[in-house]
């Protein structure tokens, strides 16, 4: 198991963000969370990922208990969020030199490259990031996620910004890491996307994870509508 | 080795942002210009012809322009790592919390050093306390001012990464800063007076404030910084 959660619990004041929240992620699984804006998608990845603590709960990252060994687990993680995770005052080629070496990678400079080229920024390496659009963030956020070759990656909205061009390759490297036996979390509140990228949907709602169905056993139009259903009785509550 | 590695990474990426953008250096070198200027121009042309007057008058002076131009610089340190989530992009590397606070007072102590280096001898010349000092004594005022600039730095970096994840962050820093970085400032300026008028410390009392304060701050900072940078 490359991930499992129990009872993880997060309140913010009186609000309860999250409410006994169980997620199991085994290596080449996707699981696609599809919850609205402010369903508490970005404080499970974060809690997930480690950044914030939840209330109570479990959290077990690769048979370690990452609430106890934090530092231990960060180096397997590979984390998307809002936030660019990087300095904007650095290019890009920078930011990925300098997490690459506090990761300590080998071969650092053509691995670096390698990414620039895949995502599309090659021609940006070396342009200050302060001047770069959300989509150019965001795929350097996909570059600077999988620099240390992670085995867990935690992708909070990871199409936000992007053309149709860039979402695709999110896809395709989605498949790639899933390939290579990784395991992922991602979250977003487009069914389609969460169907093409997933192989497990799970739905967040009212600070509750509901598992929705596996793949096989789902069809996209069907996701879309339960969705819709889940998403309007919330509404109503 | 890899702890060396990682806080020399840290503090070569803290000295090149700051380089970077520049604003806060400019801001720090011309603030503490103009505490020398102001100071030199409501005590002169002439000053005063006592050694003791002319030295009290230049560790003033020093470590005015030093206390503020210090809590400029560590207000900045840590808004370049919350602005963008770099502080959360940092701790996902797994760097222990504890390199990272050591990386953040060397980055600091190194750039309070080069101020106090291009600062300290125009405001002697210009207060006129310069020539009457000797190479030693200059080299013990130098050790002063680096020792004074740890503690500073050692204090500063621990407030400033708890003000800054808080709302009203100038002010919350200024308001606890102030009274924790006192002692330092006092043992500072009495270490600097002693030298600049006796050519010697007086005693070991100050000097040893200076640096058991320094040590004190340093080790429990190193420990605690996790609950500092921790959400």
């Amino acid at each position: 198991m490359l991930l499992q959660a129990t009872k993880i619990t997060k309140r913010f004041g009186h609000r309860t963000i999250l409410d006994e929240v169980e997620i199991k992620v085994q290596p080449g699984e996707v699981v696609s969370i599809l919850g609205p804006n402010g369903a508490g998608k970005t404080t499970l990845i974060k809690i997930l990922s480690t950044l914030i603590k939840p209330g109570s709960g479990d959290l077990c990252i690769a048979g370690t208990n990452a609430l106890e060994n934090a530092l231990h687990v960060r180096p397997s993680l590979g984390v998307v969020v809002h936030e660019p995770l990087a300095y904007l005052e650095f290019t890009p080629y920078e930011n990925l030199a300098f997490f690459g070496k506090m990761y300590a990678i080998d071969s650092l400079e053509r691995r670096i490259n390698t990414l620039l080229g895949e995502v599309g920024l090659a021609q940006f390496a070396h342009d200050q990031m302060r001047v770069f659009s959300r989509g150019m963030i965001q795929r350097f956020m996909i570059a600077k996620s999988l620099i240390h070759n992670p085995t867990l990656l935690l992708l909070d909205e990871p199409f936000s910004g992007l053309d149709v061009a860039a979402k695709q390759f999110v896809l395709d490297r989605i498949h790639h890491e899933r390939s290579q036996g990784k395991g992922i979390v991602l979250t977003t509140h487009d069914t389609e996307l969460a169907y093409i990228a997933g192989s497990r949907f799970l739905f967040l709602l009212n600070a509750d994870l509901k598992a929705v169905a596996q793949k096989d056993e789902i069809a996209v139009d069907e996701l879309a509508h339960r969705y819709e259903q889940d998403l309007k009785q919330h509404q109503m509550k | 080795m890899k702890t060396f590695r990682q806080i020399g990474w840290l503090v070569r990426k803290d000295v090149a942002l700051f380089f970077r953008t520049k604003d806060t250096l400019v801001l720090i070198v011309v603030f503490s210009v103009l505490v020398v200027l102001i100071f030199g121009l409501a005590f002169g042309p002439v000053f005063p012809q006592e050694a003791e007057d002319r030295g009290k008058l230049a560790a003033s002076v020093l470590w005015t322009a030093f206390a503020f131009a210090g809590i400029i610089l560590l207000n900045r340190s840590f808004d370049v790592e919350r602005a963008s989530g770099a502080l959360h992009g940092v701790r996902l590397t797994g760097v222990d919390p504890g390199n990272l606070y050591l990386s953040k007072v060397v980055s600091n102590l190194i750039i309070l050093a080069v101020l106090e280096a291009m600062i300290t001898p125009v405001a002697l010349q210009f207060l006129d306390a310069l020539d009457t000092l000797t190479f030693q004594t200059l080299a013990k005022l130098i050790g002063v001012l680096i020792v004074g600039a740890v503690g500073f730095c050692a204090v500063g970096v621990t407030i400033s990464g708890i003000s800054t994840s808080t709302h009203g962050k100038e002010s919350l820093l200024s308001v606890i800063l102030l009274p924790l970085i006192f002692p330092i400032i006092m043992a500072g300026a009495k270490c600097t007076v002693s030298l600049l008028t006796a050519e010697g410390l007086e005693g070991n009392f100050w000097i040893s404030t200076l640096v058991i304060y320094g040590i004190v701050f340093l080790s429990s900072s190193y420990l605690l910084f996790e609950f500092v940078i921790e959400d």
